[in-house]
C-alpha cells in the first residue's frame, strides 16, 4: 500500500513541521510569535491551557528549540518567562508558508 | 475552531487581555471627576486653584490604580511584553496625543487673542471636539471599543450642559449633572468589569507572576 504522504501531489504535507501542528503548540508559539517574551499564567490565559497541559507542550517545544524558558523563584513558586527562540520564529515561518501552500494547491 | 484566528487578532488578544480590566475605565472617570466638582469649587477658590486642588487627586488616584495594578491584577493575568509592531503604534499613539495637545493650545490661544475670553458658545464645541477626537485616537491605537463611546458622551457634556444652563437655567453651565452622569457611568462601567474580572481570574497556586526584585 502506497503512503498516501509519500504521492508526489501531498508531498508538501510531508514538510510540515509535526511540533508546531499540534493545536495547542501552534496557538502557544503563534502568541509568543506576536510578543517579545510572556510568563507562565499570561500564557495560560491566553492560550486557556491548564497548567499540566501548557507544560507538555512547552516541554516539547523546548526540546525542538523553538522556546527558551527562563526559570526563577519567587520563595518557594517558580516564575517562568517564555521567549520564542530564532530557531522557532523561523520555524513558524516556515510553518505558515507551507500550510498556506499545501491548502492553496488543494482542488475546490 | 469556529472563531477566525489570524495574526493580527492574536496580538490584539494579547494586548487588550493585558489592560482590559476595568482600572482605566475608573482611572479616566475619575480624572473628569473635576468638571463635576471644580465649578463648585471655583466659587471659592477661584478657577485656577479649583483646578490645581485636583493634582493630588489625580496622583492618589493612580498611585492606587497603580498598586492595585502590580499586587492584584498582574498576579492573576501575568506579565508579557509587547512585540515591535505594538511598540512601534504605542510610540504613534503617544507622538499623535501630544500632537493634538499641541493643536489644541494654539486654537485655544489663538482664540483667547481674538475673542479676548472664551465665548460660551466656542469653548463646549471646542472642549467636545478635543475629547471626541482624543478619544477616538486612544480607543483606535489601543484597541479599546469602549472609549469611543466614552469620547461620545464626554464630547456631548458640554454641549448638552450648555443647553440645560440656557434652557433649564441648570447651574454651572449643567457640567456637574452631564459630566456627573458620564462619569458615573465609566466609574460603574470600570467597577462591573473590574470585580467580573476578580471572579474569573484567581491567583495561580503552581506559578507566580511576580517579576524578580
Amino acid at each position: 500500500m502506497v503512503d498516501p504522504i509519500s504521492e508526489p501531489g501531498l508531498h508538501p504535507l510531508a514538510n510540515i513541521d509535526q511540533v508546531i501542528h499540534a493545536p495547542a503548540r501552534l496557538m502557544v508559539l503563534t502568541y509568543l510569535y506576536v510578543v517579545e517574551s510572556a510568563d507562565y499564567i499570561f500564557l495560560m490565559k491566553l492560550t486557556g491551557l491548564t497548567w499540566g497541559n501548557l507544560s507538555t507542550h512547552l516541554t516539547k517545544l523546548e526540546e525542538a528549540g523553538y522556546v527558551e524558558l527562563l526559570k526563577e523563584f519567587q520563595g518557594k513558586k517558580p516564575h517562568t518567562i517564555i521567549r520564542l527562540t530564532e530557531q522557532g520564529r523561523v520555524a513558524f515561518r516556515i510553518y505558515r508558508k507551507s500550510m498556506a501552500q499545501v491548502l492553496d494547491d488543494l482542488p475546490d | 475552531m469556529s472563531q477566525k484566528f489570524s495574526l493580527r487578532e492574536a496580538e490584539r488578544k494579547a494586548f487588550t487581555i493585558s489592560f482590559d480590566d476595568g482600572l482605566w475605565d475608573i482611572f479616566l472617570g475619575c480624572f473628569f471627576l473635576e468638571f463635576v466638582i471644580a465649578p463648585f469649587l471655583s466659587e471659592r477658590l477661584g478657577d485656577f486653584w479649583s483646578s490645581v486642588i485636583f493634582l493630588p487627586f489625580w496622583g492618589l488616584v493612580y498611585l492606587a490604580i497603580w498598586l492595585i495594578r502590580k499586587y492584584v491584577v498582574k498576579p492573576r493575568i501575568g506579565l508579557v511584553k509587547y512585540g515591535p509592531a505594538r511598540t512601534a503604534k504605542l510610540k504613534k499613539f503617544t507622538l499623535l496625543i501630544l500632537l493634538i495637545n499641541i493643536v489644541v493650545f494654539i486654537l485655544g490661544v489663538i482664540a483667547l487673542f481674538r475673542f479676548g475670553v472664551f465665548s460660551t458658545q466656542i469653548y463646549p464645541i471646542i472642549l467636545g471636539l478635543t475629547l471626541l477626537v482624543g478619544f477616538c485616537v486612544a480607543a483606535y491605537f489601543l484597541d479599546f471599543p469602549r472609549l469611543y463611546i466614552y469620547g461620545l458622551l464626554l464630547a456631548c457634556s458640554p454641549l448638552v450642559g450648555e443647553w440645560l444652563y440656557t434652557y433649564r437655567n441648570a447651574s454651572h453651565h449643567g457640567w456637574p449633572i452631564t459630566f456627573g452622569i458620564t462619569c458615573s457611568i465609566m466609574i460603574l462601567t470600570g467597577l462591573i468589569i473590574f470585580i467580573r474580572f476578580l471572579r474569573n481570574n484567581p491567583i495561580p497556586m503552581m506559578e507566580t507572576s511576580v517579576e524578580g526584585r
